[in-house]
Order: structure tokens, then sequence, then C-alpha cells
């Protein structure tokens, strides 16, 4: 088993009176997952999107971290599981996002453009039935 | 106008022989422009006592924009989750002591942010909301 730090700053002297500083970090113990960095082909939902986890890829508890790579704000990635009907994220260009994802979803990404550049990581505890590279 | 930043990082030393060192920080902006985020909600907590599912966010409270959340599962029971349900799509499991960070559309009425707690014990969440109007 590995850990991973994850961490959390958000920073204002401005959004309050009182200056923002907020620092939070969760150690997550977890035994598989890597970066990646990929290009997106799909501009609409269930047409050429690219999977970033497969269902059942992770047991128990699984981690993502996104970022559209574009540098131009809207520029946007959508993200959205195969079951439901709406959106999980919408994230503009060179923003971010660290969310929890059910392990027995498939999350798929589309974008505004073809062949935008997104760069993602999941962490988790690896499901050796549902290697990543299934469908 | 107000300038947040955010700044992510991942590290790990032993997940894989090359060693994990991620950081990353973004500006807290307007949809598609460069104007900082200049209302929040500021950091908060909700303590729940049922499992019961929560509006944490109501998506017909605010504009259609790209408003940025956190959120925070303060439990020290590694057990004990919060299912995140945005825009009627399951996120995920927010586990003890995981957090969470997201930008936010909320283009429609329909779009809440829904809590569900897997305990009807006391569970408390921390949030903060950085509103684009």
């Amino acid at each position: 088993m590995a850990t991973i730090k994850a961490n959390l700053s958000l920073t204002s002297a401005a959004v309050l009176t009182s200056p923002l500083s907020l620092s939070v970090n969760a150690d997550l113990l977890v035994d598989s997952g890597s970066l990646i960095r990929q290009k997106v082909k799909g501009v609409a939902a269930d047409t050429n999107d690219l999977c970033i986890y497969i269902a059942n890829q992770c047991s128990e508890r699984a981690y993502v971290y996104i970022k559209n790579l574009e540098t131009e704000l809207e520029n946007y990635i959508y993200i959205h599981n195969d079951t439901d009907t709406g959106l999980v994220a919408k994230i503009g260009g060179g923003e971010f996002a660290f969310i929890p994802v059910s392990p027995d979803k498939k999350y798929e990404v589309y974008g505004t453009r073809v062949d935008q550049m997104v760069e993602y990581g999941v962490f988790g505890n690896d499901n050796s039935a549902n290697p990543y590279g299934g469908s | 106008m107000a300038t947040t930043t955010a700044t992510i990082t991942l590290s790990s030393a032993d997940l894989t022989g090359d060693a994990l060192s991620l950081s990353s920080t973004a500006t807290l902006t307007k949809a598609g422009t460069l104007t900082g985020l200049s209302q929040t909600t500021g950091v908060g907590r909700k303590t729940t006592t049922a499992t019961s599912q929560y509006i944490l966010f109501d998506g017909d409270a605010y504009a259609n924009g790209s408003h940025k959340v956190y959120l925070k599962n303060t439990s020290t029971v590694a057990t004990e989750f919060l299912t995140i349900e945005i825009n009627s799509e399951q996120m995920g499991k927010l586990y003890a002591g995981d957090w969470a960070f997201f930008p936010w559309e909320a283009n429609a009425d329909t779009n809440d942010i829904k809590i569900t707690p897997s305990v009807s014990t006391s569970l408390t969440l921390e949030y903060a909301l950085f509103i684009d109007e």
C-alpha cells in the first residue's frame, strides 16, 4: 500500500475582509495510480469520449485529479458518468478538479474542441478483475 | 476585484518507482473571463444527523457560471462517507478526512449539489463556495 499526500490550499487577501487562508491535507492509502496526458477527441457526450475511469477499475473508493491544459478559459472539458443524465463538472482552460468517483461507474470526458489536452490521474485500490484498459 | 488562488499538490514517494510530485495552481475566475470571483459563502460547516439527502447548494439560487466548490468530510471514522450528487449525477463518495475541489456550473434549478451521509449519527461537512455572479 502506498500513501498519496493530497493537499489543497485556498488563499485570498480580498475575497473576505478577513484574509482567507485554508490548507487541508488528506493522506490517501492506495495501491495504484498514475498521471496520464491525453487528447480528448469527442465534442459531445457519448461520441468519442475519453474514458478516464472504467467501471469497477478500483474497489471501494477512487479519486480523480484532472486538469484542462487549454490556455483558453472557454475551451471547456466536461466530465460525466455513463449512467446518469447530468454533468459531474465543467472545467475551464487552466482549471483543475480533484474529486472522488463512484467505483462502480464509468467516467468519461468530452471537450469544446477536438484534440484538447488534459492531464489526469486515477488513484485508488486496483480491482484486478477490471484492469485499466478494459471497456 | 478579489484574487483567490487554489493550489493542489499531490505527492507520493512509494506509489511507483518514479516519485509523484505534482503541483498546480489556478486563479479562481468567472466563466470565460480573467475576472476573479468576488463573492463567497466563506468556509462553513454543516452537521447532519440522518441518512437523508440534503441540498447543500441550490442550483436555482445561483447564476449560470463557473462557481468553485470545496468540500471536506471532517469525520475521523474511516468508514463514514458522504455521497455527493451534482446535477443529478453521482460524483462519488467522500470518505472521512478526504476533500474535493471542483467547478460547478449551476445552470438550472435542477443542478443542485446534494449530499447523503452514510450514518445517522453526527457527521460534519466543511464547505466553501466561491460564487460567479
